[in-house]
């Protein structure tokens, strides 16, 4: 071969080379730097206490139950809808046109940038339906946000169902109600589980949609329905009321390192059970 | 003779049937979603755009809100948006590429698995964290850098919304080459070709749509992305310039929300209607690469 | 009372699929406690009239049926009939065995559990079902067991047992043993003679010396037509048709 050839095939391995490495390292760096700004921060007292200028704590207890609020409240709205959503796309809808578009919505949606969302959700939510700035906004809002990668992991899930259990069933003169009851649902469970995970690491991770929904209370709840439809700041939308006052940036770092701690618990969620599941074919 | 054939039909078509239209309706709930959505974006920021006059809103280089005589010109905030945009797909574009090579062809089979987590988990990263750590990494060294009083700028967004799209065009690129047939690969080898020239002749070429649809969801996170640019950007109404504070639509709108009257709310959502369109059109694109990609696979 | 002696039965029973003429007017009686064998090569529509018989290939898209089948003397395509209970009372079994991913134990009470059947029950079919199966010696120590650990001939003596859990009268086998080896197929033929005893039995077969050892009819399909229908001995002794006499030598198909 060529020399030049040889040279230029060198070059490019390098780059390659050094791209991957150089992302590896820009990754690696920055959960470093998190959890070292981060981590020290954290203790006990800062999990339980709220903000109270008073008391003289800057805990983040509330803005862990709000994030629970609005994670729960989400997943119980957006996950039987995006469920039904996948069994109807997959199970009973041919292909005509109708489908076509329900699949371009949907991916559509997933397209869809949070401060829109947070736009739609003010507009519609807090004013619209005079919700107010409150955790049932800010849910509602990120329900439709969620949807299309619940709808999208499930429906991938049922996909692998072999057509021949279907059969099988039909043939013993099964409906196909019945069906999706007794196999198909309990064989997409992997699925399901890993769509809510996925879910979960959004909502946490979400801010922009929620600013102007749920706004930025930070009151420890009362009572269930009383929290609902008071506004609560979720822990990312609190890292950056702490970010942007731009006092000390170690509440900031500390919430930012629970956040990354997070993110580590669903991939490592979402790949035990993708394991487990392979295991179990 | 055991049961009849005819019995008990109704009242399982009927459970049937009700099923089916709940499933149904679950289904539709995503296309009401994005009719009202597309509703609610034209109603609530159509009118004001109309008021302010189009040409103006548009291409007024103005962005005065809160005076006595308002001026609403957001040509600053979407060029911003389009040079930030453009910028971090010019440095992420070829970076996530050579890095979906590199997980999928080059790097030794050991540390694939390390590195496809890697990735993953730099997709999951909430937005506010990579703007802080911006805030706190990024800006200082710009400014140590390029020898600036301060590191908030247009630079700075850049880099790291490169670092955000990042993930999606590494992983999507990643994907599409292990889609590319063995065979392929096999039989450029085999006629003496090196591994390099396989891969930027054979696979990179045969693997373009799913990697240009990875670029077009690079895009629209990094039009999309607001929380982390707010951090890092400095947020002045500025026209683009490197090393100058911007404002981008999406940080545009963020930032006024809180304290805006009626009109200029309305603006507000006028920014958020030019956006949403932007990303409608994208989406179009997206779809038509997909397609294409789908169809050369099968 | 029966109007015939036949237990199913198709009249001018004529199927398209899309633009494709698959069955051209079949004719063909089904008597009971008999073994109907269809032979033909493949796309003869040999499966597709199976499936015609407890309306599976209702699910297909644009499927168009025209004429009639009768089970003792209703028309199953009567749009009265409730075809899950036709299902129930024809049962059916698949070229892939097709378990379910659950226990042997809840694989047989699926139907059953579909059906109404009390759980007391349970014990009692699933015990009836795999003996009727030749199964329950292999199997009855680990019923709790994943119907997935079993092997393939298992597995299909599996989903007959399965079939016969829910008592059918008819019981349709598409091909039963063509994914097994030799000596799962040659259990699954014996189990068939002591089947015919109880059940009316149709099976799609490839396997001609299959028809021929196990069959006590047989019908010949060749492109949507039924060319022949007989005695099996008379149809691989003598048969009336050169295109059938052709196809059992072997000069085609």
């Amino acid at each position: 071969m060529n020399k030049k050839f040889r040279l230029f095939d060198f070059f490019l391995k390098s780059l390659i080379w050094i791209s991957g490495i150089f992302i590896f390292t820009v990754l690696i760096s920055i959960i470093f730097f998190v959890f070292y700004k981060g981590l020290p921060s954290i203790s006990w007292n800062f999990l339980i206490t709220a903000p109270s200028e008073l008391d003289g704590t800057i805990g983040i207890l509330p803005m862990i139950i709000n994030t629970v609020y609005i994670i729960v409240i989400t997943l119980v709205i957006s996950t039987p809808i995006g469920i039904f959503s996948a069994i109807y796309l997959n199970e009973y809808a041919g292909k005509n046109k109708l489908v076509k578009i329900i699949e371009f919505t949907t991916e559509t949606l997933a397209g869809i940038p949070s401060i829109i969302y947070g736009l739609f959700g003010f507009a519609f939510f807090v004013v619209g339906l005079k919700l107010g700035y409150s955790i049932l906004s800010g849910a509602l809002t990120l329900t439709i946000m969620i949807l299309p990668t619940i709808i999208r992991t499930v429906q991938e899930a049922l996909k692998t169902v072999p057509n021949m259990y279907r059969e099988g069933a039909l043939g013993l003169g099964a409906t196909k109600l019945h069906i999706i009851r007794t196999i198909l649902v309990p064989s997409s469970i992997p699925g399901i589980l890993t769509a809510i995970i996925l879910s979960i690491g959004r909502i946490v991770g979400e801010s922009a949609a929620l600013i102007f929904t749920a706004g930025l209370g930070y009151s420890l709840p009362s009572g269930f329905f009383e929290h609902v439809k008071s506004t609560g700041a979720t822990l990312t939308v609190q890292l950056y009321q702490y970010a942007i006052r731009g006092e000390s940036l170690e509440i900031p770092f500390a919430i930012a390192s629970i956040l990354v701690i997070i993110v580590l618990i669903v991939n490592i969620a979402t790949k035990v059970i993708a394991k487990s599941f392979n295991k179990e074919r | 003779m055991a049961v009849s054939l005819y019995s008990g039909k109704t009242s399982k078509d009927k459970i049937e049937k009700i099923f089916k239209y709940i499933f149904f309706l679950s289904a539709i709930v995503s296309t009401i979603s994005i009719i009202v959505i597309t509703l609610y974006m034209v109603l609530s920021g159509g009118p004001a755009i109309l008021e302010v006059g189009f040409i103006e809103f548009i291409f007024g280089t103005v962005w005065e809100p809160t005076s006595a005589n308002p001026r609403f010109g957001i040509l600053p905030m979407i060029l911003s948006s389009i040079v930030a945009t453009f910028g971090s797909v010019i440095i992420g574009v070829p970076l996530g590429v050579f890095g979906g090579v590199f997980i999928s062809q080059i790097c030794p089979k050991k540390l694939k698995p390390i590195f496809r987590t890697a990735v993953e988990l730099l997709a999951g990263i909430p937005s506010v964290v990579f703007g802080l750590v911006g805030m706190l990494v990024v800006v200082p060294v710009v400014a140590d850098i390029f020898n600036l009083p301060v590191g908030s700028n247009l630079f700075s967004a850049i880099v790291i919304l490169t670092v955000m799209i990042l993930p999606t065009i590494i992983a999507i690129t990643d994907t599409s080459l292990r889609s590319v047939s063995q065979s392929l690969q096999e039989s450029s080898l085999g006629l003496g070709a090196t591994s390099i020239q396989t891969i930027f002749k054979v696979l990179i070429p045969s693997a373009k749509s799913g990697i240009m649809s990875g670029v077009v969801l690079g895009v629209g996170r990094a039009v999309g992305e607001t929380m982390a640019v707010i951090m890092v950007a400095g947020n002045v109404v500025n026209m683009p310039k490197f090393f100058d504070s911007v404002r981008l639509m999406t940080t545009g709108i963020v930032l006024e929300m809180s304290y805006a009257g009626d009109f200029h709310r309305s603006v507000l959502f006028g920014i958020g209607l030019i956006l949403f369109i932007f990303i409608l059109i994208l989406n179009i694109l997206l779809n038509i690469f997909l397609k294409r990609a789908g169809n050369h696979y099968e | 009372m029966k109007m015939n002696n036949f237990k199913m039965q198709s009249k001018n029973l004529h199927l398209h699929y899309g633009e494709n003429h698959v069955l051209k007017g079949i004719n063909l009686g089904v008597r009971p406690n008999e073994i109907t064998a269809l032979i033909g090569p493949s796309g003869c529509g040999k499966s597709t009239f199976l499936k015609t018989l407890n309306r599976m290939n209702d699910l297909i898209d644009n499927v168009k049926i025209e004429g009639e089948v009768y089970f003792d003397d209703i028309n199953i395509y009567d749009s009265k009939v409730d075809v899950y209970l036709l299902r129930k009372r024809v049962g059916m079994v698949f070229q892939k065995p097709n378990p379910f991913p659950m226990s042997i134990y809840d694989n047989i009470c699926y139907g059953p559990k579909l059906h109404g059947v009390v759980k007391s029950k349970f014990d009692e079919i699933v015990e009836k079902s795999l003996k009727g199966a030749a199964l329950w010696e292999e199997t009855k120590d680990r019923l709790k067991k994943s119907a997935l650990s079993l092997s393939g001939g298992q597995q299909q003596r599996l989903c007959i047992a399965r079939a016969l859990a829910i008592n059918p009268e008819v019981l349709l086998m598409d091909e039963p043993t063509s994914a097994l080896d030799p000596i799962s197929t040659i259990k699954i033929e014996d189990l068939m003679s002591d089947l015919r005893k109880k059940y009316t039995v149709v099976i799609v077969t490839h396997n001609m010396q299959q028809a021929a050892r196990i069959s006590d009819r047989t019908a010949f399909f060749l492109m949507g037509d039924m060319v022949e229908f007989d005695e099996t001995e008379k149809i691989f002794s003598m048969p009336k048709d050169k295109k059938t006499e052709d196809y059992i030598t072997g000069r085609f198909g």
